[in-house]
């Protein structure tokens, strides 16, 4: 038995680390959106901030690094990004819907055939769905003659819509294959023997069966087109989406203002699942609650109806919810005290670096006046010359090139 | 096909037949066979298409094998290379992630109460439904030159100057198996979830050590789960295009990238088809090899 309890010491901090693994990088990650450092890190820390939800800053060599609030690039695809998902759950629930119900009656032979055509899209590497689409959708513009075809053919959000619903179909077509497979056929024939058209069976039957499958699936598919990125990169062509706005920005140098939009699915996230967890466990509840009431009819056995009654306490998540409104409002008040934005510690921070950089703008804008002068002075003289010496003057050079330089410098740190 | 009609009405039918036409033909199977015939046309102005010049032909997969003409080696090593690395690198990657996710998904399905169980899944859940991006995003503030984990580790002494993990693709790979971690875990939970825990107490009563009740008893039954969970990391990372985007140094590539780069930067769509024919060819044989070693049905692949 001793090596039993130390192979469950072993087990819990095998899953420790796991789930240290899986949480880490995120959680240090969402730290990251509230320091006021421009590279986003925890260990430097400088000073806590709001900025990189906001209006992110101007930096101290006039680069200026969009908040989340005012990167207007973030703002054009996400509207693309819900459009698309839209585009994509009002093409792909149907599809996976009239998919599966055709499962159910193909033949027995075709079966297995129709399904392995059905699930191939996800075995297919995204790329080659969006490659693929875009290829066809270019022939058929350029056959198109400039006419409704072409315009159709070079628009990204359709390209995209339809490249997405080729493999998200699937999963819907998953979803409803799972729950038709509960479904009692019986009920159908009922209403049939009842005198019921096929399409009000199909419309007063088999929908309001399958309406959970319907709205898990349309989540699913449009979460799924949300953060899709291998297939959209290609299909969007000009456009841009959520996803391949923060691939462009991750590409260009790391700003924290991308750990504050994380930081914003993170908590959406959180919320919806909390939530979603939440009303199934009432569901859950009340599912048994029925089954004790109807164990209780059948027997008559009043034994097991006193299971039933004693549910009615108070639901334990409340207290989780109390609790989180007391940090909430202890930490708004440390917030308040140590002003609003940090704004305090970012201008010392701030004033060190600028005193910094000002040294070397004074030394730049001097070197400039000192050429301006020359310039001015060679003007009088002879205009022709003029040119020439603008760009012969070492300084000049020598002054760029170092205010180059110094911007790279910038860039590869960031990196 | 009268029995079909009879069965759903005219309506739902017609709704049926011409959804299910325009997904399977025009979204899956249209668009691959174009992009075949593409690999084998050669690269032209659009305005010569159909013209004399427009013929089949093998250049496409001659220049991944030969390389150009104009380079002096008999083979092309590079892109060959890139491919190999991302073939190999993705099998490993499916292995480690396997023998990662299986005691926690052993432990979930067969050690844990419900309860436990129910919120360690859920919140498997959550990393998730985090875009892939982001959560790469994530390991690249770990990983970078300045980042978290060398800041530490120069504070506690272990090294002087920063590790450029980047450039040694630790940070690529440890991208690519927290990436799709979930996706191995979720089949071979359910594979494990249907195994009757009276078998592994039998087994137990009948003296077989721990090891040996997980070989002869838990892996045989988790087969199909296994196999699901392996080929859809495998085709995941094999064709991952955002992992080694944030993640891969300026001198790896990713066979996705060299598509991504005959396509978009070098403009030569047919050979950046031909490139994804090669991907696909490799991941449908992935495919079936997975299906014939452990003797599994499509199926029960994609669940």
């Amino acid at each position: 038995m001793k090596s039993q309890q130390a192979l469950n010491i072993l087990l819990g901090i095998y899953i420790f680390i796991f789930f240290a693994y899986l949480f880490g990088p995120l959680v240090i990650m969402s730290i990251t959106a509230f320091n006021s450092a421009e590279f986003p890190s925890v260990t430097p820390w400088e000073c806590f901030s709001l900025r990189w939800f906001n209006e992110g800053k101007i930096a101290y060599d006039g680069q200026h690094l969009a908040g989340l609030a005012t990167d207007w690039r973030l703002h054009e695809g996400l509207i693309t990004s819900l459009q698309i998902g839209l585009g994509v759950v009002l093409l792909s629930v149907p599809i996976g819907l009239s998919a599966a119900l055709v499962l159910t009656q193909v033949h027995s032979r075709f079966r297995t055939a129709f399904y392995s055509i059905s699930i191939m899209p996800v075995l297919f590497p995204g790329v080659i769905i969006g490659i693929s689409t875009v290829v066809l959708w270019d022939r058929i513009a350029t056959m198109g003659g400039g006419g409704f075809a072409t315009e159709l053919g070079r628009n990204g959000i359709f390209l995209t819509i339809l490249a997405q619903t080729c493999f998200i179909s699937t999963y819907c077509f998953l979803i409803f294959v799972a729950r038709l497979q509960r479904f009692d056929q019986t009920q159908e024939e009922a209403a049939l023997d009842l005198g019921a058209s096929q399409t009000q069976v199909f419309f007063k039957i088999l929908i309001p069966y399958l309406m959970p499958a319907i709205a898990s699936s349309c989540v699913i598919a449009f979460l799924a087109s949300f953060e899709n990125y291998n297939t959209t990169v290609f299909s969007i062509l000009s456009d841009q989406t959520l996803t391949t706005v923060i691939a462009s920005k991750v590409r260009l140098g790391i700003s924290p203002a991308i750990s504050a939009l994380a930081l914003v699915i993170i908590l959406i996230t959180l919320a919806v699942t909390i939530t979603y967890e939440i009303l199934r466990r009432r569901e859950d509840k009340k599912k048994k609650k029925l089954a004790a009431e109807a164990l209780f009819v059948q027997t008559q056995d009043s034994r097991l109806l006193r299971n039933g009654k004693s549910t009615s306490t108070i639901p334990k998540s409340i207290f989780v919810i109390i609790f989180i409104i007391i940090i909430c409002i202890f930490g708004f008040n440390k917030l308040v005290e140590k002003g609003l934005y940090g704004s305090v510690c970012i201008a010392a921070t701030e004033q060190e670096k600028q005193s910094n950089f000002a040294e070397q703008l004074k030394l730049l804008q001097n070197n400039a006046e000192v050429a301006g002068q020359t310039s001015s002075e060679n003007g009088e003289a002879d205009e022709k010359k003029e040119y020439d010496d603008i760009f012969g003057d070492p300084n000049l050079f020598k002054n760029f090139g170092g205010f180059d330089a110094k911007e790279e410098e910038e860039q590869e740190t960031s990196d | 096909m009268n029995y079909f009609f009879n069965k759903n009405g005219p309506l739902i039918s017609t709704y049926l037949l011409i959804s299910i036409g325009f997904w399977i033909v025009f979204l899956i199977v249209i668009p691959q066979l174009y992009m075949l015939d593409l690999s084998f046309r050669p690269n032209i102005p659009p305005l010569l298409r159909g013209g004399p010049d427009d013929v089949y032909t093998l250049v496409h997969y001659k220049h991944f094998l030969f390389g150009s003409e104009t380079s002096g080696e008999s083979y092309n090593y590079v892109d060959i290379g890139v491919f190999l690395d991302t073939i190999l690198t993705a099998i490993l990657i499916t292995l480690i992630n396997l023998c990662f996710c299986y005691p926690i998904a052993f432990y979930i399905a067969k050690v844990a109460s419900p309860n436990t169980a129910r919120l360690l899944i859920v919140s498997l859940i959550i990393p998730f439904w985090i875009n892939e991006l982001l959560r790469s995003f994530a390991l690249r503030i770990l990983f970078a030159g300045e980042g978290f984990i060398n800041n530490v580790l120069i504070k506690l002494g272990v090294i002087d100057t920063g590790i450029n993990f980047i450039a040694m693709d630790v940070a690529l790979y440890t991208g690519l198996n927290y990436a799709y971690i979930l996706l191995m875990i979720f089949p071979l939970y359910n594979a494990l979830e249907t195994l009757d825990k009276n078998q592994l107490e039998a087994a137990e009563d009948l003296g077989s050590s721990m090891i040996r009740t997980h070989f002869r008893i838990v892996i045989p039954h988790a087969k199909a789960g296994i196999a699901s969970g392996c080929t859809m990391v495998f085709m995941l990372t094999a064709g991952a295009l955002a992992t080694p985007v944030v993640l891969s140094s300026p001198n790896t590539f990713w066979f996705t990238q060299l598509i991504y780069q005959w396509f978009n930067m070098n403009d030569n769509w047919p050979r950046g088809a031909a490139y994804s024919i090669v991907l696909l060819s490799v991941s449908v044989v992935f495919v079936l090899l997975m299906m014939r070693i452990f003797k599994v049905k499509i199926g029960e692949i994609v669940r």
